[in-house]
This record gives C-alpha cells, structure tokens and sequence, in this order.
C-alpha cells in the first residue's frame, strides 16, 4: 500500500467515525412554552417541520426568527425557498439574523422549489431551509425528508391550513393561529410524543428579552413613546 | 523511450456518432467506382457485414442500412481533442497520420511517450488502468499497446498484443510470426511481397535491408527501420492550445435535447482532461449549439469558484439544458473556453471539515443558479436609505452586510404598495414613522408609517401617503 492510499483509507475511516455515531442535533425553538412540550425540546436536525398557518403574517416566520438568529450566528447557512413576499432585510437583522449567511431563492414553478428546497437541504452548509411550496404530496416530504437526513438540516416547509386534514409523513405538523401578543399552536403530530394538543407562545415576552440583550449596546430610540390614541381613526374607509 | 499506442479502430464511426444505437450504421468511402464499407457498428456487425465490404453487396444483405461518409476532418478534429485529453497523462503526444486510402482507414492512432510517467502515476498497471477508465468514459473503442518505436507500438496495438515490450530484440521475437499484410504498407507492395513468398514479418526483416531497398523502394526499408528502432522516426510533437475551441457535427439534426446529453458529457470529459493536462481550471466556458437556420444558441456555464470536475460540470450544463428551449434542431456542439484560473487549492487536516462545507455550498449555490438563473438565487444586504423599497438589496451570500441598525420593521414586505380598503376598524398600535426622503432623486417619498393591529389577524404595516392622502399596505409583521 503506497501513501495515497493509506491516506484516503485513514480519511474514510474518520469521517465514518464522525458520520457514523453522531446524534442528531436539537436547536432549542427560543420559545421557552414551547421547547417545554416538545419531546426533545427543540427542533431536531434531519427532519422536516410542518408548519400550517391560518393565515401569512400572523407571525409564521416570527416563530423561527430565534432558531434562525441563533443558527447563523453559529456560522451555518439559512435558505428561504420561494418566499410568499420579500423577506424584510433590517427586519432580519432586528432579529439578530446574520444576512451574510442568508440565501433566497425564487423558484418560478412548484416543482423548481421542491427540488431547490431538496437541493439545499441536502447540502451539509445549511442548518435550516425554510420553504413556501405552493403544494406539497406525501411523496415530495418524504423526498425532503431523506434529504433533510443526509444534510443534517431542519426543513421547515410552510402549507396551507387545509392540509392539517390530510395525514403526513412528516416528524413535526404544527398549526398555527393568530392570538394576542403571539401565536396558539396547535401540535398535529410530533414525533417521539402524542400529538393533538395546544399552546400559545408570547412573542412580546421574548421580543423584550432580546431588547434587554441588546440594550447594552444599542441606544434606545427616543421617539417611540407615542401614543397611538393620538392618531384619529377616521382615516378609514 | 517508450511508446504507448492508442490505437482507434472505430474511429471513422466514432468521430462522426458518439451514441451506441441499435440500428445498423456503417462509414464508406469511394475508391475508384466502388463504394466500400470502413467500418460499422456493432448492430450492422451482428448481421453479417464485415469490413472491407463492397457496399452494394452490404446493402443486399441488409437493406435498412444506415450509411454515412467518412469525413477525414471530423477524424481529425476528434484526434486532436483526444491529444488535448491525453496531454495529462504525458507531455510527448504524438498524432499519427490519417491515411486515405480505405485499407487503412482503421489505423488511426496517437501516441503517448510514458516511460517518463510511470513513476508519477504509480506504475506500469495503475498508469494503463487510468488511461483505459479515461478512454471508456469518452466512449472509444481502442486497442493499447506498447513498444520500443512509434510503428512498433501502433503494430502491437492493432494485433491487440497487450505486453510490454522494451527492446527491438524482444520486438521482432513478438511480431516475426505476424503475416505481412499487418503491416501499414501500400497494398500494391503487400502484393508483391505476396507474390515472391514473404509471409510473415519475420521473413521480411530477415532480408538483407539493401536489396529491399534495390527490390522496393527505399520506403519501404526505411519504414523497416523505423518499426526496429535502427533509425530515428521525427515527427512534429503535438502541442496544447492556449485557448480551448472544441467542435462537434452532427450526422443529422438533433430534435431533442435529451440525445444531446451524451455527446455532450463526452466533450466535458475531453474539456475536462485539457484543464488537467493544464493544470488550471475554469470558471467560465461556453456551450453553442449550431443551427441550419439562426444564428447558434449560446450557453454560458459559470460557476463561483474555479473549478473542472467533469461531473459539476455536465450537472451544471444539463440543468441548462434542461430550461433551454431550442428553436431549431441542433447540427452542431462545440464548447470555448479562455478564461481559466487555477482551482484554489483546498489544504486542510485530515479531519477538518469546514473547507468540504464551503465547497459543497458553492457547488450548491451554482446548480440552483444555473436552474433557476443568477437574479432569482441571491443573498440580502442592508442598504444605507430609510425608503423601505431601498433599505435593503440582492448581494452574493458571503458577501457582509453593512452594519446599520434600522427601527422596528415588518418581516414581510410587498414589492409594490397596495392601496387599502379597510372595512372593519382597526386598532393602531404604533406611529406615526415619517419617512419623508428621496427628494434628491426621482422617488421622492412622504409618508407615515403606522402599524394597524387586526382582531385574529396578521399585524399590517401601513402607511398614508403625505402627499394624495391615501392609505397602502405595504407589508406584515409576522
């Protein structure tokens, strides 16, 4: 056996001992109710999220902002997969997520974002890859699902509340609803616990929190102590 | 010196349709009023046609016989890319010459001068085994052989005699039983060798040489002591090109992209083994499909980071492919390359894994580009304005952002405001935020931001226009 190979047998046997044994990671939610109720309580990588909300803008994408902060502070990549809207860049930042480790794709065709979310999600360099498919077949989770193995990411795939009918293959289906100061998510199913029950996290909470982690270094802004019952409502049609 | 021959029977057939089909194909040629068959493929071969044949005779025995003409250029050229392949494996490439006459149209050859390379590759196996992996992936059908001369080597390649021979002694022990008719001689001569009772090689070069120069001509002893080595054998050594131009015709038109794949992975393959016998790579090369019509389709495959692996390359290629829509049939295939850059060398310990992570995003980031095209995969970078519109941009992903700080804002935005028709009353749970700026330029903006909380709803960011006193929605805050 010559060197070259001594070296490559050497690598192989390294990387499969790294490969081989690691357990999947757990990312915490950053939402304290919810990482409660969760088996192991976070999101764990190589797995596929549903999230089914009621409607866009009720904080669907708010819920990840924690997860998403934290992974690329960490380095890791983020994909956003055909977004409904433009992801607000200096909302991004507010929330403590790095834009350089960021990537947005806009796929024309349905198939083109299931096959870019599988694409990503199949690459080791992304921790999360967050996608909007306008729809998805049992079939397609279970692709993303093999794929989200191999790349040891999390894939949060977002799908019309109507689909919360219908029976998934994913590990995680979590509906969500509007409610005041955050959301009330419902857990369809999870895997390692009994799915079919509720609870609401509090954005305002953890919004004040990371406030209070930033205070130290930021200035407050000094005109936010407006009142809104100064502004007259007639303007309404 | 030691010459490795590649000999390439096929190649009549094979520089003018790499695809294996199952139809029956043959090459012919004319010479005098008959028209021959060179060469044919393995469909045509298994219904009993052989080479040399007379045409028509070929035709009697199978009428739906394909056939093409042999086109020495098309030969040519194919060598040539096959020498620009072969530079990897050495620096002395050698490029025999394509006979016309039909006989010997199957001789076509290139040698390789590896007595230099053995060391390098690791050995006399590993280096042969390297080569023949090389040449089954570009689809040829070869013969290797190896010896002591150039007309040795090629003989030893033709007779399909897969051993190393050293020395001219060890040569003509090998080849002295091989009939005379092996020998790339005029036919006329072969004849007449025929006729005074030479058979074998061996009888031959046991002739005094002097009164076979007397009886033949001095070509022929002189080839004699070129194929043992008793004369020098000068011939123009082949160079690589600076710039990297490969073409390819097609027979007939080519309708769908999907035949295209494998001519195509041959030429990326062929590419590929240029950049390695350059040690450089690319970042950029150009794909043109040929039309009888319009102007050629033009392909540009660009990745971020230089690179030629030959898979990469052809996914990239026929993800392109894949979204192109050609108007017209394809004639043609050739790829242009000149911009090339060294692949940065990617040192790292054995167990770190970061630089294979980078790597594989990069390679990620141009397959989604080349799918879905470079505007529609990006990165997000904040831009210094307080217009929403422009307070961010599209950047490369890497790329750092400017460290600004902005005041709360929506994650969503819509790309163009929409005018509202607000039904029920909503609650304002925060502004006004004047943004009043852009007076400098042509998108001069007045407006107040507010954000308008609606009962199991999304929160809205809107805002009144200063100047026509209407309200839009302009995005929401998740």
């Amino acid at each position: 056996m010559n060197r070259a190979e001594a070296l490559e047998q050497l690598t192989r046997l390294c990387n499969l001992n790294r490969e081989g044994v690691a357990p999947p990671a757990i990312e915490p939610t950053g939402f304290d109710e919810l990482d409660a109720v969760l088996p192991n309580g976070g999101w764990q990588s190589g797995t596929i999220v549903e999230l089914l909300p009621a409607a866009t803008g009720i904080g669907e994408l708010r819920l990840l902002m924690p997860t998403l902060a934290r992974m690329t502070a960490r380095d890791r990549h983020v994909a956003l997969i055909s977004p409904p809207h433009i992801p607000f860049a200096p909302a991004l930042n507010n929330h403590g997520v790095r834009l350089d480790r960021l990537l947005v794709v806009r796929a024309g065709k349905n198939i083109d974002t299931l096959w870019a979310l599988e694409q990503t999600l199949r690459c080791r360099s992304f921790a999360a890859v967050v996608g909007w498919p306008e729809s998805v077949r049992d079939r397609d989770v279970r692709r993303l699902q093999l794929a989200a193995e191999a790349g040891r990411s999390t894939g949060f795939v977002y799908r019309t509340v109507s689909a919360a009918r219908d029976a998934s293959p994913a590990a995680m289906r979590l509906r969500l609803q509007a409610a005041p100061q955050g959301l009330l998510i419902d857990i369809l199913k999870c895997r390692g616990t009994r799915g079919g029950f509720s609870i609401a996290v509090n954005f305002q909470k953890s919004r004040e929190e990371l406030r209070d982690m930033k205070s130290t270094s930021v200035e407050p802004d000094s005109n936010k102590d407006v009142s809104p019952a100064d502004y007259p409502l007639s303007v309404i049609r | 010196m030691l010459w490795l021959c590649i000999s390439l029977p096929q190649l009549p057939l094979e520089a003018l349709q790499p695809d294996r089909v199952d139809t029956a194909v043959v090459v012919t040629a004319c010479e005098g009023n008959t028209r021959w068959i060179l060469c044919c493929n393995k469909a045509a071969a298994c219904s009993n046609l052989s080479v040399p044949m007379n045409y028509t005779t070929a035709l009697a025995i199978h009428p739906g016989l394909q056939m093409l003409n042999r086109k020495v250029a098309a030969e040519q050229a194919a060598l040539e890319r096959l020498a620009a392949w072969a530079y990897q494996f050495s620096s002395t490439i050698l490029i025999g010459d394509l006979p016309r006459e039909i006989r010997l149209a199957r001789t076509a050859c290139l040698w390789l001068e590896i007595g230099a390379s053995l060391n390098l590759f690791g050995g006399l196996s590993k280096f042969i085994a390297q080569i023949e992996s090389g040449l089954e992936q570009l689809g040829y059908t070869y013969q290797l052989g190896i010896g002591p001369t150039l007309e040795g080597a090629a003989l030893l390649a033709r007779n399909g005699i897969r051993v190393v021979i050293a020395t001219p002694h060890a040569l003509f022990m090998r080849i002295r039983q091989l009939p005379i008719a092996m020998l790339t001689l005029p036919s006329t001569m072969s004849a007449q060798l025929h006729a005074i009772g030479i058979r074998t090689i061996g009888m031959l070069l046991e002739l005094p040489r002097g009164s076979i120069a007397k009886r033949f001509g001095l070509e022929v002893s002189n080839f004699l002591d070129r194929l043992m080595g008793a004369v020098a054998d000068p011939r123009p050594a082949f160079h690589l090109p600076q710039r990297y131009s490969a073409h390819f015709e097609f027979e007939f038109e080519i309708r769908n992209t999907q035949a295209l794949l494998f001519p195509l992975r041959r030429m990326l393959t062929e590419f590929v083994g240029y950049l390695r016998a350059r040690d450089t790579g690319t970042q950029r090369f150009t794909i043109d499909f040929g039309h009888r019509q319009i102007p050629a389709t033009r392909v540009v495959i660009g990745s971020t980071a230089p690179d030629r692996n030959v898979d990469r390359f052809f996914a990239l290629a026929r993800e392109r492919l894949e979204s192109l829509e050609l108007s017209e049939p394809t004639l043609s295939l050739s790829i242009c390359a000149d911009e090339f850059a060294s692949p940065t060398a990617l040192q790292t310990d054995l167990l770190n894994r970061s630089i294979h992570e980078v790597e594989g995003l990069t390679h990620t980031l141009d397959r989604l580009a080349a799918r879905l095209g470079d505007e529609n995969v990006h990165g997000l970078k904040l831009a210094a304005d307080h217009r929403p519109e422009l307070s961010w941009t599209t950047g490369r992903v890497g790329e750092p952002s400017n460290p600004l700080r902005f005041p709360e804002r929506p994650l969503w935005l819509l790309p163009q405001p929409k005018e509202m028709q607000l039904t029920a009353i909503p609650r304002i749970t925060s502004g006004p935020e004047r943004i009043e700026a852009g007076w400098w330029d042509d998108r001069d903006e007045q407006r107040d931001y507010y954000v308008v909380h609606v009962e199991y709803g999304p929160d809205l960011w809107v805002f009144r226009d200063l100047r026509d006193s209407r309200w839009y929605l302009h995005g929401f805050w998740s």
